[in-house]
């Protein structure tokens, strides 16, 4: 049976010693935000993770969700799950006070969506869906529809989900078809006719209500991405009663199906069919996008989690099962003469596999809470020069951690399933589970090509630059800081070849780019993995000056901070590496992926 | 016959502005008008011409190119001071448009002139026929029309029209002068109604407004249409109007329409718009008034951009379009434009068929060839082609099959060009239609070379992404930007070495110059500020020394170097011409180091140059400081010359550089200078010894920067980059002492370019810098 432990240890290394978010309770609006407080909460997420939900990741996957007669069924114990989630306060774990949420910092939320999503990411897409509609809503919806809305979805009783994509389009939503007319009935209100598809929690037995965001096109609408509407359109039309808001009579939106999929079987995927629902315009009126675009930031960032939640999962499993498989002997000659053989743990090429696991683990974390941190900056802290460059930070990483993360997250789930050989491709072990949940990660939420195409189109040349250089700048000052330490040569020389690497690759890639799009179409996902790979060579290059000034005084921890200066130099010689052949492959430029005539394919 | 004196009678805007840019050209004038109403008794009798003289001092654009050329102009008044106009060769009339005023004046001018000197009118819309009439024959030979246009220093067009008694030579001297010495784009015109550029032009607005009023379109998508798209100045229609005057609209009317023939469209297009007369009585009669079309709501002590909704009348806050018909014209063409199924579609079509069709019918009614039909337009209204070139785009079959269509005739010119077109090129010739139907040369004046002609039949010497050198004839190369915006780069620096190499080898002299409306505007920013965000600090460095490499070799080269600026030439642009071993430069050049606008110090020579010129000027105070201080001044308050007049005061120029009035002449003018300087020329020595005060000097500026500081006039990062740069030119940590080399103080700037480059107040300055086009205050 697999397991599941929540990697607190880590988890306290990156905020609390490398990220330093204890200065997040300096800021107006985390007060509460202690160290002791946000150690607590992470206690209780992994014991909720741990107990409630992993217990229900394969059984959930083995049964799925069932439709019958218009009605979703979540596999048995999602309900009690949910409502033990729900109870424990932990939907609204990120949400405004005034709305009832607990206001923790994003960061801790970011930690709680990696442990949710190792321990069951089906179950989480439900909570997950919600925030991101809360956001959105939060952002732009009017102060009655929060008023109305946000209390209900922090308490998690009321679930949300955006509804985007239609049968003839996904990435170009410039070509939806859902149309949004005045209400015949009620002033101010719209009647919203046409079928989404792909729907994550867009039917499900979880909550009393399911608060549905919708993109739709007005009567007046200007072609294209420029004429969509965002609109809120809830399952059943809330009324007042007692004072408090109720699920009232059905609305006009109905699930047609359920996708049959190959991995989160547990996570309803549903086609719904608006027919004449009623609707409330969410923002200005053609401006959709900008609204839908605050949940697919954040949900962006949240499924670069997903990838590397997985990678997690699949690594416990792998390690407990190298070290517990004997099979043959070591290399070197026997290392357990006692055992009848060794465990495929003393193999180098097994430990090269885990490695590449646990580097990436590590380093992608620290890497994805700092943008987490990042995102509590620009929303708290009191000067706008320095929110903006956390806000500039962010918006450049988002693209790298959905895609990066999610890449690596599937390769390394099926280096997992590896580890195990016939074991891990029969269902029994659970790893095979986590290769077919971490696959979607890479395609929803903007295909990782697309955000490859977001990192080179838009965020490389936004204001000149400018975000880069909230990378870039911090990168150069670390190079040129530690570059004559000597015992951080082996860290810093190789991070700083590498990132030159990256300098040149950006240079050439935008200098190319700018006269022939196509030439940054051609190294956009190339140079994505570089830029991924670069940001994690730098998280890892403080971590490892961190551990090495911290393990002659570790006081116990010794082992901890040596294994991450062992990983870190794993890290350093085996993985960095890629970066030159990705740079080879950039520079070619688009020749070799342009000259074939369409039949040639 | 020699012009050497003039006289412009009339002190008005037109009569005023002629007689600086007569004094911009070096002549000396006299402006003369009446005595004004109460000055009979003691009062200043010349008070309106010296009025004019005093508010063109203040005037922004300025009418003169420097103060030495206000000097120039001598105010008078026509009842004491006729007498003395009996030695003047020249006397422009710009009074009154009134056909008895101007006459009165003839006969008084006529008795004190000599009898050679010419007369000519400045009137804009009274035939030349009404104002020689039963007038001497003596007269009537040295009397002409020289149409200006406002503002006269700024706009190349001038319509000449000369009767059938005029002398060809006085007609020829006249044309010469108002070519060579004032610069401008002579266009010989018939003498018909409004001439050529304003015939033409008034049609165009009128069928612009009209159209946008009938068709529904909004001021701004007019604007968006009959601008850019067009080749229009983007102030497009209504802006335009605004611009020249709600209130003259209807007298320009009146005036043509008291002198078109009875058939002529204009008279069937032409109609009194309710709302415009409304604007015109309320005060709304352009940017001179209260606003116009457009106009800047200040209530509240906000600044809001208003529009008027040409529906309702009413004001409200200005909304940018871009109508998609003006997307689909950036990929297709004006064809896209005209043919896109909207109604700013409809609406350029209704536009441009009107006024083409317009164009195309009065030649040659007008004008002997669409060769100055298209020159009119282009000089007198900015337009970036004429109507024929216009014509040409579109296609002259596909508007003539358009415009029959549309049940309108097709001009006879337009049926000649059917399956041809109006110009073509047949084999190095450029060719245009006559009105007999057949192709005759474009022939150039003597003394215009353009390059553009040379790039059409030749292929360049060297070529990369930013530069190009071109062979321009008896060994002579030309080294032209070719980059977005003549921006300078790594890549021009790697070509200009490469240029002075080859042109060292098998050349005589080169000529640094190019046909953009800026020669350059300076290094090719968003590149560097890119390589900053990326911390590329290594070729940010080699692009510094790259640059200091490239103008010192230039500066040393054994064969001159003429610089041939027009328009701005800024920051990189400027250290280039300061290295170069002469200028030619076009009057209307603008000149300055601003580096410190987007928080840097000049790193390609720059300080060094301007240093060491200050150091050498003769008329400088003693003492090391005074040229520090200059500099110091100069480049920390990124000052630019408005002219290349002023470039020479400020030293950017040499004294002895030449100044081209016509842009056209201004390659053949620089080429003749380096040809001139390639008999025996010699590089110049490097400096003898350059001796610096270092710290002492530093401290001083540093103490005047401080109090500014605290008077609040300098920003935190001004400081930072005057610290900067008091430190370059001081000489760093030198003494006076001490010696130092050129590329000591090359190094010196360039350490201190790279500190500053690496700050967070300089990148956001040049982010500033780029996203709006004005310098960031922080």
């Amino acid at each position: 049976m697999p397991t599941y432990h929540a990697p607190l240890d880590d988890i306290r290394f990156v905020l609390g010693e490398l990220l330093g978010t204890e200065k997040l309770a300096e800021l107006p609006g985390y007060e509460e935000a202690t160290p002791d407080i946000v150690d607590a909460v992470l206690e209780e997420a992994a014991k909720l993770a741990e107990n409630e939900l992993f217990p229900l990741n394969q059984s959930g996957d083995e049964e799925g969700c069932v439709f019958e007669n218009g009605v979703v069924r979540t596999p048995k114990g999602f309900k009690a799950a949910y409502d033990a989630f729900t109870a424990g306060g932990w939907a609204g774990l990120a949400a405004d006070p005034e709305y009832g949420g607990q206001g923790l910092p994003k960061v801790v939320n970011f930690v709680m969506e990696e442990v949710l999503s190792s321990a069951n990411l089906s179950f989480s897409m439900y909570p997950g869906l919600t925030q991101g509609a809360y956001n959105a809503l939060e952002a732009y919806g009017s102060d009655e529809q929060k008023a109305l809305y946000l209390p209900k979805m922090a308490e998690g009783i009321w679930s949300g989900t955006m509804c985007l994509t239609e049968p003839q389009c996904g990435t170009d939503l410039g070509m939806i078809k859902t149309k949004a007319v005045p209400d015949a009935e009620v002033e101010g209100a719209y009647s919203i006719t046409g079928t989404k598809i792909f729907i994550s929690a867009g039917e499900h037995d979880l909550t009393d209500n399911i608060v549905h965001l919708v993109l739709a096109k007005l009567p007046d609408a200007p072609p294209g991405i420029k004429g969509i509407s965002l609109f809120v359109v809830p399952k059943f039309l809330p009324k007042e009663e007692g004072g408090d808001w109720v699920a009232g009579p059905r609305n006009g939106v109905a699930c047609g199906a359920i996708e049959h999929k190959m991995g989160i079987k547990a996570s309803a995927t549903c086609v719904m069919n608006f027919d004449g629902a009623r609707g409330w315009l969410v923002g200005e009126p053609h401006k959709g996008m900008r609204a839908m675009f605050v949940m697919m930031n954040a949900a962006r960032l949240a499924v670069g989690l997903q990838g590397l939640s997985q990678s997690e999962v699949s690594y416990q499993n792998a390690v407990a099962y190298a070290k517990e498989r004997l099979q043959g002997r070591s290399l070197a000659g026997p290392k357990h003469p006692d055992k009848p053989a060794d465990p495929i743990l003393v193999h180098p090429d097994i430990r090269r596999t885990l490695l590449r696991m646990k580097a990436f683990n590590e380093g992608a974390r620290a890497l994805a809470y700092w943008v987490g941190y990042s995102i509590d900056v620009y929303t708290k802290h009191p000067d706008p020069a320095v929110r903006e460059e956390a806000h500039d930070l962010v918006s450049l990483m988002t693209p790298v951690i959905k895609s990066y993360l999610t890449d690596v997250g599937f390769e390394n789930a099926n280096l997992g399933m590896q580890i195990l050989g016939g074991h891990g491709y029969i269902r029994e072990w659970g790893m095979e589970q986590y290769v077919r949940d971490a696959r979607i990660a890479q395609i929803y939420e903007g295909a990782n090509g697309i955000q490859a195409l977001d990192l080179v189109g838009r965020k490389m040349g936004q204001n000149t630059g400018r975000l880069l250089r909230r990378f870039f700048h911090p990168v150069d000052a670390f190079v040129s800081a530690n570059m004559e330490d000597p015992a951080l040569q082996e860290f810093v020389v190789p991070l700083a070849k590498a990132f030159a690497k990256l300098q040149q690759a950006t240079a050439l890639v935008a200098q190319r780019g700018m006269a022939d799009k196509e030439e940054a179409g051609a190294a956009a996902s190339d140079y994505l993995r570089l830029f991924g790979l670069v940001a994690v060579g730098y998280m890892w290059a403080r971590m490892a000056k961190l551990a090495l000034e911290k393990k002659p005084t570790a006081n116990g921890r010794e082992a901890f901070y040596d294994a991450k200066i062992k990983t870190a130099r794993f890290f350093f010689q085996r993985m960095l590496p890629e970066v030159n052949a990705l740079n080879l492959a950039i520079t070619s430029g688009k020749a070799s992926l342009m000259e074939l005539d369409e039949a040639q394919f | 016959m020699t012009i050497e004196t003039i006289a412009v009678i009339g002190a008005g805007v037109m009569g005023s502005g002629i007689a600086a840019h007569f004094a911009n050209a070096g002549y000396p004038v006299r402006l003369l008008d009446v005595v004004p109403k109460g000055a009979a008794e003691g009062g200043n009798r010349n008070a309106l011409a010296e009025g004019a003289i005093q508010r063109m001092l203040k005037a922004d654009p300025a009418p003169f190119m420097s103060r030495r050329a206000a000097k120039l102009v001598t105010p008078g008044n026509i009842e004491d001071d006729l007498d003395s106009l009996a030695d003047v060769d020249w006397v422009v009339e710009a009074v009154l448009e009134d056909t008895g005023v101007k006459r009165a004046l003839y006969d008084r001018l006529e008795a004190v002139l000599k009898p050679d000197a010419v007369i000519s009118s400045n009137t804009s819309t009274i035939p030349l026929g009404m104002l020689t009439e039963g007038r001497s024959e003596g007269f009537r030979r040295r009397f002409l029309i020289t149409h200006f246009f406002n503002p006269p220093r700024y706009m190349r067009l001038l319509e000449l029209v000369a009767g059938p008694d005029a002398d060809p030579a006085i007609v020829e001297a006249v044309r010469g002068v108002c070519d060579h010495r004032l610069g401008k784009g002579v266009v010989t015109c018939k003498d018909t109604p409004g001439f050529i550029a304003n015939r033409i032009g008034t049609l165009w607005i009128q069928s612009s407004v009209n159209n946008a009023i009938d068709m529904g379109l909004s001021v701004e998508e007019a604007d968006a249409v009959v601008g850019r798209p067009m080749g229009v100045p983007k102030t497009g229609i209504f802006g335009l109007v605004d611009l020249v005057g709600l209130d003259l609209m209807p007298h320009i009317a009146k005036s043509l329409l008291a002198t078109l023939p009875a058939d002529d469209p204009y008279r069937a297009l032409y109609r009194e718009e309710p709302l415009v007369m409304r604007l015109i009585e309320e005060g709304y009669t352009g940017r001179k008034g209260k606003g116009g079309f457009y106009r800047l709501n200040k209530a509240g002590g906000g600044k809001v951009k208003e529009s008027i909704d040409l529906k309702t009348g009413e004001f409200a806050p200005s909304v940018k379009v871009t109508p998609e018909a003006v997307d689909a014209a950036k990929a297709g063409g004006l064809r896209a434009l005209v043919e896109h199924d909207s109604p700013a579609g409809r609406y350029a079509w209704a536009v441009l068929r009107d006024t083409l069709a317009y164009a195309a019918r009065l030649v040659p009614e007008i004008c002997d060839t669409i060769l100055g039909v298209d020159e009119a337009m282009r000089l007198g209204y900015n337009w970036k082609f004429g109507p024929f070139e216009l014509i040409d785009q579109l296609g002259a079959d596909w508007f003539a099959d358009r415009l029959a269509a549309d049940g309108q005739a097709v001009p006879p010119l337009l049926e000649a060009a059917r399956g041809k077109g109006f110009y073509r090129a047949e084999g190095e010739r450029l060719q245009y239609l006559t009105t007999a139907g057949d192709f005759a040369d474009i022939v150039l004046p003597e003394g215009v070379i353009r390059l553009s002609d040379i790039k059409r039949v030749s292929k360049p010497l060297l070529k990369n992404g930013s530069a190009a050198l071109w062979d321009i004839g008896d060994g002579v190369t030309c080294f032209e930007f070719t980059s977005k915006m003549n921006s300078l780069d790594d890549q021009t620096m790697d070509l200009l070495g490469k240029a002075l190499k080859l042109t060292g080898k098998s050349h005589k002299a080169m000529v640094v110059y190019n046909e953009g409306s800026n020669f350059s505007v300076g290094a090719n920013l968003g590149l560097a500020l890119f390589a900053v965000n990326i911390a590329l600090w290594p070729q940010i460095e080699q692009l510094v020394k790259g640059g200091q490499d490239a103008y010192k070799a230039m500066k040393y080269a054994p064969f001159p170097v003429v610089g041939a600026p027009s328009g701005m030439a800024l920051g990189g642009a400027c250290e280039i011409l300061l290295h170069c071993s002469s200028v030619q430069a076009h009057a209307e050049s603008y000149v300055g180091l601003v580096e410190a606008g987007v928080g840097l110090v000049p790193g390609w020579g720059g300080c060094k140059e301007m240093l060491l010129r200050h150091m050498a000027d003769k008329r400088r105070a003693g003492g090391p400081m005074p040229p520090i201080s200059k500099v110091f001044e100069t480049i920390g308050m990124a000052k630019v010359a408005k002219s290349a007049h002023e470039a020479k005061e400020m030293l950017f120029l040499r004294e002895g550089d030449g100044v081209t009035m016509n842009r056209d002449r201004l390659l053949a003018d620089a080429k003749a200078r380096a040809l001139a300087m390639a008999e025996d020329y010699a590089p110049p020595a490097p400096p003898e010894e350059i001796r610096l005060p270092g710290p002492t000097a530093r401290t001083a500026l540093e103490l005047a920067l401080d109090t500014m500081a605290k008077q609040g006039v300098a920003t935190p990062h001004d400081t930072v980059v005057a610290d900067g740069l008091a430190r370059v030119l001081s000489g760093g940590d030198t003494d006076i002492t001490d010696v130092m080399s050129e590329d000591d103080l090359l190094a010196l700037e360039r350490s201190v370019f790279m500190e500053l480059v690496r700050t967070q107040g300089t990148a956001a300055r040049v982010e500033h810098m780029l996203e709006t086009g004005k310098p960031l205050r922080n």
